[in-house]
């Protein structure tokens, strides 16, 4: 079947009509890489409560040597990861807003914009992965795809008057609406690859086309409706009906596709008690949706700010919030340091997955520019500044990966948004509170 | 905008009045700030982000309402002036009754504004409910949608409330399957047989005699369940009860013999089995005998030898088959023979439509349903699957998944309609959709009339559907729900599991339902003499007498135990994984029993030496070493005395004297320089002051059943309802009643719609 004659992947899986193993294309990628210029993908990565930043940090610029004790794991990747040091999210700061660090830092990390502090009257900013997904979304199946790993359904209040929507949520569609992350890895299997049950194209034609026309006579039921509803009423029927939209648009491309991407993993099974092997599971489908151009761009949202989580998976049965809380006091700092370097681990394992994963004439991991990283730097401090951030992977030879660089103090986060989003192909001014692109990425 | 309005209105019409050199104001208000208050809370030590300056301008107490409101509270509780500061008790008694006063009077010169509340999606629960209720269809939203968002403690607020692409997703494709569930036309495929078994660890062994596996039905149907059961007991051994459970429900009950059968075993093993319905969705399976004395004289080698013992070892799972029972969903939409032609599929169409709608509907609204039934019959699909069809397009209609509320008049104040009260009456007690009645009564509209909704009440409270109340809105108010995302240190509290976890959620739940139900006086929440156990929960709580898994009620004969504050499920959530922690407890307190939640504190506080406790001092000295700080003082001096009263119970709840080697000390005094000894004792004091946790009460249950969180405007009603629950002795269905015909639930303010172009043209 493999002809070594360039063919794009698409008119590949349309020819084919069903289902395909992975595998089978991965045997395909050479022939594919040769024509095609494969795309570039973004994700971030987010992890809750700042950092250990004494054994986060590295004591030099430039190349790559010994790296930090959390950063340790990734040492046998450090050709692939930049290490960057003073962006800071100004925005996440009090700013006569008070107390509530964590939903700010949260609620600013991708928008660049200060959440309003309000529990019901949320108000964000779209997120610089949904100012790309907008661009370029409508080329991949998903726009983008939004994962996490820790159940937020907490009762009570989340920070000091912030609604719990700015720590449960990472991507920002509009500056109302929050995108929950997908939890439970049968859910994530579910929507990348359908129920199982694989059906037959008639079966599967005839299910779009009662889809399709149910969106319909919702569009029209809404239109009807919204005429006589007042504002506010009005703009929550708004961001149903352009959900809609959306599904329609992702049934008109899987029609268009017609192919369903075989994940080569059994359907996962509820959610894992062992944190490793949640990590492990939701990263496995985000490889392969990124690997198969089902989506580009990604957020990941580890864990919340303030979780309590505890990890005895590692020995440690302390709520990891209270713990940043240590008053400098070594036993308490010793923890978090384990538990930092516990996520960067699991992160680690991740690289290696997407650097053993071809694609185009690479990895797919130089194909892509995925940030590792946290809303907080210190903690304990919960200060903004120096926010402990790294990019694995080159964007498709824009990076060139392996360095330390150490930015102006006080540089915007929103500079590196910018310069990613340039490479994503969306071009925008300004970003948040952003000041220009950040240097010293591209190979130029 | 609201103080705008007040201050437009008022301020110059009362003020004016008032500013004469000697007004009350400056008698009464004045001296007290200037002398006892300001040398701490002025322009340049503003302690506590408070600077009295403002406030002694006669014209603060509306135009600074909110500030005056803690002003007031703070000096009432005794908060303030702080220990070391004299106290002129007459004159702040004088000011803080002057200042009420003037509010009141503020208050009546307001026009009623009943609030607005937004558009709403139904968020898990209700969506569960309403299909339950709509289809007889068993599906868990919670474990299959996103998490809904919530504000002001709950997850119904319709500003929070969105619809996520992934959302309408889940939406579509629930509607999909919901009404494939529901109409059952779909033939089953080949059964498959599931086998979870000890030796394979993929069951969990919860006790001696019980064994629970999680496992997914992939298809309504009937199922053939085996249960292994391994060993033998002694030729006089008695039979045993050995129930099933599906979620925590009992499904069957049979008896089992445990004697040697008299046929020769090298391995002696028998099974038992049962066809159950099940229903499709993850579920937990649970087989045990209960009442199962024999097990507890056995150790732990003898438990598993099957020469000395019978007992459980797998669950067989085989199915999905045809059920010969019709389904009862069906029962409940085929309401006649659709074969019979276009006007019965019609009937079975509307009716539907109307209750998933919740109000009548017209042609307008069948006709597009009933062209799915056509495009279905056109693809070559039967009758009942074009049906089916019209059910899927139903559940995905903004008709069924919103609740929207239309303003007849958009420039005023309007009752709502019959139909939406009846919406908001089953929503707030039920989670659900209105049944035949209360929608046939708003049809008719009667739900106005005299006595009818009081009756409507009683109606609904009694039914089962009013469990939502104790599911949904104590769960978010007691935070209960957090038991099920909380992990205590197994290490350190090894007793901990799902089975006391879950014992201790019925406890409350069972709690709250038998306050509601028997129409208890609030004050029982604090300290009732009676609770809900069954042997598990009784031995952590040290309770003799209560023996098996089935709870019942129990008198309390010990003053250890009494009231939500004595359970162990709010214990547990209000602590740390590995230990107490009297300032969760102490907010916890302040936020959902006193309704005063304290501020947040600052960024850069020091935290508590964790490792120093149990070694350095106790947990109690070491927070008031903390405390010594004047500015940590402040709040918890309020905030750790409450917490302190619970440090007999440690962080799953049980009685304790001891904390690692120190003593327990669980006596404090509060700042209106009352004392206790005890948490029973402090117990009592809250209840001896109910007006404050009735307040409390009103407030978060007014605020799940409207659905938006209290603004200025609706000061009144809650202070009305505060007054009327006093009279009633604070029964509980009287504050159920007076939240139903309060303003802001019948009522509700227009908005005028504000189209973009004028907005432009201005």
């Amino acid at each position: 079947m493999i002809t070594g004659k360039a063919l794009a992947r698409r008119s590949f899986l349309k020819g084919l009509g069903t289902t395909i193993a992975l595998p089978f294309l991965d045997a395909m990628t050479p022939a594919f890489g040769a024509v095609a210029k494969a795309p570039v993908r973004m994700g971030f990565v987010y992890v809750p409560n700042g950092m250990d930043v004494r054994n986060w940090n590295l004591d030099y610029e430039g190349k790559l040597g010994e790296l930090s004790r959390i950063l340790k794991p990734l040492e046998p990747y450090k050709e692939e990861i930049t290490v960057l040091s003073n962006l800071t999210h100004n925005n996440g700061r009090a700013l006569l807003d008070g107390a509530g660090d964590h939903g700010r830092c949260c609620g600013s990390y991708l928008t660049g914009v200060q959440p309003k502090k309000s529990a019901v009257d949320i108000h964000c900013g779209i997120s610089t992965d949904q100012i790309v997904a907008n661009h370029i979304g409508n080329q991949t199946r998903f726009p983008s795809l939004e994962v996490g790993l820790e159940d937020a359904r907490q009762a009570g209040d989340c920070d000091s008057g912030y609604s719990c929507a700015y720590t449960n949520n990472l991507a920002w569609r509009d500056e109302r609406q929050p995108l929950p992350p997908i939890l439970d890895p049968r859910a994530l299997f579910e929507r990348l690859f359908g129920k199982g049950a694989s059906l037959s194209p008639e079966a599967r034609a005839r299910q779009s086309k009662f889809r399709k026309s149910i969106l319909d006579f919702v569009t029209e039921d809404t239109k009807k409706l919204q005429g006589d509803l007042g504002p506010t009423d009005r703009r929550k029927l708004e961001e149903y009906m352009s959900s809609i939209r959306e599904i329609e648009r992702q049934l008109e491309k899987a029609e268009h596709d017609n192919a369903q991407i075989n994940p080569g993993m059994p359907k996962p099974y509820g959610v894992p008690a062992d944190f490793a092997e949640h990590f492990k599971l939701m990263t496995d489908m985000l490889t392969v949706a990124l690997q198969s151009d089902m989506t580009r761009v990604f957020s990941f949202l580890v864990t919340r700010e303030g979780t309590s989580r505890s990890y005895r998976e590692i020995g440690i049965p302390d709520g990891h919030h209270p713990l940043t809380h240590h008053r400098n006091e070594p036993a308490l700092m010793e923890k978090v340091s384990q538990i930092n370097t516990y996520h960067v681990k699991q992160f680690a394992a991740w690289v290696e997955k997407l650097k053993s994963t071809k694609d185009g004439d690479g990895s797919l991991l130089d194909n892509s520019m995925i940030v590792y990283g946290a809303g907080l730097c210190d903690g304990n401090k919960h200060n903004h500044e120096d926010l402990p951030t790294i990019i694995a992977g080159r964007g498709g030879n824009f990076i060139k990966p392996g360095v330390r660089r150490i930015y102006r103090r006080e540089t915007p986060m929103t500079n590196l948004h910018l310069t990613m989003m340039d490479r994503m192909g969306v071009h925008v001014d300004n970003f948040g509170d952003s000041t220009g692109r950040v240097n010293g990425l591209d190979l130029a | 905008m609201h103080l705008k309005y007040l201050v437009s209105t008022l301020g110059v019409a009362i003020f004016g009045l008032l500013s004469a050199a000697d007004s009350p104001f400056e008698k009464k208000v004045q001296p007290v700030l200037s002398k006892t208050c300001a040398p701490c809370h002025n322009d340049r030590t503003s302690s506590g982000g408070l600077n009295v300056a403002p406030f002694l301008d006669p014209k603060s107490i509306t135009q600074q309402r909110d500030g005056w409101e803690r002003i007031i509270q703070k000096m009432r509780t005794g908060e303030m002036p702080p220990r070391g500061i004299p106290r002129p008790a007459a004159q702040i008694d004088e000011l803080t009754k002057f200042v009420q006063t003037e509010f009141e009077r503020a208050d009546k010169l307001v026009k009623p504004d009943p609030g607005r509340v937004t558009a709403r999606r139904l968020n898990r629960n209700e969506y569960s409910n309403t299909i339950r209720d709509l289809l007889a269809v068993d599906f868990r939203a919670d474990k299959d949608f996103p998490t809904d968002d919530s504000g002001y403690g709950f997850d119904n607020i319709g500003d929070v409330l969105t619809v996520s692409p992934v959302l309408m997703e889940k939406y579509i494709a629930a509607a999909e399957r919901i009404a494939a569930r529901a109409i059952a036309a779909d033939p089953l495929p080949k059964p498959l047989e599931a086998l979870y078994h000890n030796k394979d660890k993929n069951i969990r062994r919860i006790d001696g005699s019980t064994i629970e596996a999680t496992h997914r039905i992939e298809f309504d149907g009937e199922y053939t369940v085996r249960i292994g059961l391994p060993g033998e007991r002694a030729a006089d051994a008695k039979p045993v009860t050995m129930n099933f459970w599906m979620d925590g429900k009992l499904l069957h009950s049979m008896q089992v013999e445990t004697k040697p059968s008299g046929l020769v075993y090298f391995n002696p093993y028998s099974e038992e089995q049962m066809k159950l319905f099940l229903p499709e969705g993850d579920h937990v399976f649970r087989a045990g005998f209960i009442d199962d004395d024999f097990v507890k004289k056995l150790t732990g080698r003898e438990l598993y030898n099957n020469k000395n013992n019978k007992y459980l070892e797998s669950i067989t799972f085989i199915g999905p088959f045809e059920s010969k029972a019709e389904r009862a969903s069906r029962k409940k939409i085929l309401i006649c023979d659709s074969n019979t032609g276009q006007a019965c599929v019609e009937k079975i169409v509307a009716t539907l439509a109307r209750r998933a709608y919740r109000r009548p509907v017209s042609k307008n609204d069948v006709a597009p349903l009933m062209k799915f039934f056509a495009m279905a019959k056109h693809e070559g699909l039967s009758t009942e699957q074009g049906i089916q069809l019209a059910i899927q397009a139903m559940l995905v209609s903004p008709h069924f998944l919103f609740r929207i509320e239309h303003d007849a008049d958009p420039a005023k104040v309007h009752p709502v309609t019959d139909l939406e009260l009846a919406s908001r009456l089953s929503y707030f007690m039920w989670s659900s959709l209105p049944d035949e009645e209360l929608l046939s009564q708003a049809e008719a509209r009667k739900l106005r009339s005299p006595g009818v909704i009081e009756a409507q009440v009683k109606r609904m409270l009694a039914d089962d559907r009013a469990a939502a109340l104790a599911e949904n809105f104590a769960g978010q108010w007691l935070e209960t729900r957090n038991l099920d995302s909380i992990k205590p240190d197994p290490q350190k509290f090894p007793e901990w599991g799902p089975e006391l976890r879950d014992a201790m959620k019925t406890e409350t739940r069972m709690f709250f339902e038998s306050m509601l139900r028997e129409n208890r006086s609030l004050s029982d929440f604090l300290n009732a003499k009676y609770t809900f156990l069954n042997e598990r929960l009784a031995k952590h709580y040290g309770i003799d007498g209560v023996t098996g898994p089935d709870f019942r009620r129990v008198d309390l004969t010990t003053d250890q135990r009494g009231g939500i504050l004595a359970q162990a499920s709010v214990l547990t959530v209000s602590s740390y994984p590995t230990r107490t922690s009297p300032v969760i407890r102490g907010k916890y307190v302040l936020q959902n029993i006193l309704g005063t939640p304290p501020p947040p504190p600052p960024p850069d506080v020091p935290a508590l030496d964790e490792e120093a406790v149990g070694n350095a001092g106790s947990l109690r000295q070491q927070l008031e070493k903390h405390r010594s700080n004047a500015i940590c003082a402040s709040c918890h001096s309020r905030m750790d005395v409450l917490g302190f009263g619970l440090e007999n119970y440690d962080a799953i709840g049980k009685w304790r004297t001891k904390d690692g080697k120190f003593p327990i000390d669980s006596s404090g005094t509060f700042p209106n320089g009352k004392s206790f000894t005890s948490p029973a004792e402090m117990r009592g004091l809250l209840a001896a002051n109910m007006p404050e946790f009735a307040r409390c009460l009103v407030e978060k249950m007014l605020t799940y059943a409207l659905g938006r969180g209290l603004e200025q405007y609706d000061r009144r009603t809650v202070d009305d309802m505060n007054r009327k629950l006093a009279a009633a002795d604070y029964r509980f269905q009287t504050l159920v009643n007076e939240i139903v015909v309060s303003l802001p639930f019948q009522n509700r303010r227009g908005e005028i719609a504000v189209k973009p172009k004028e907005v432009a043209t201005r």
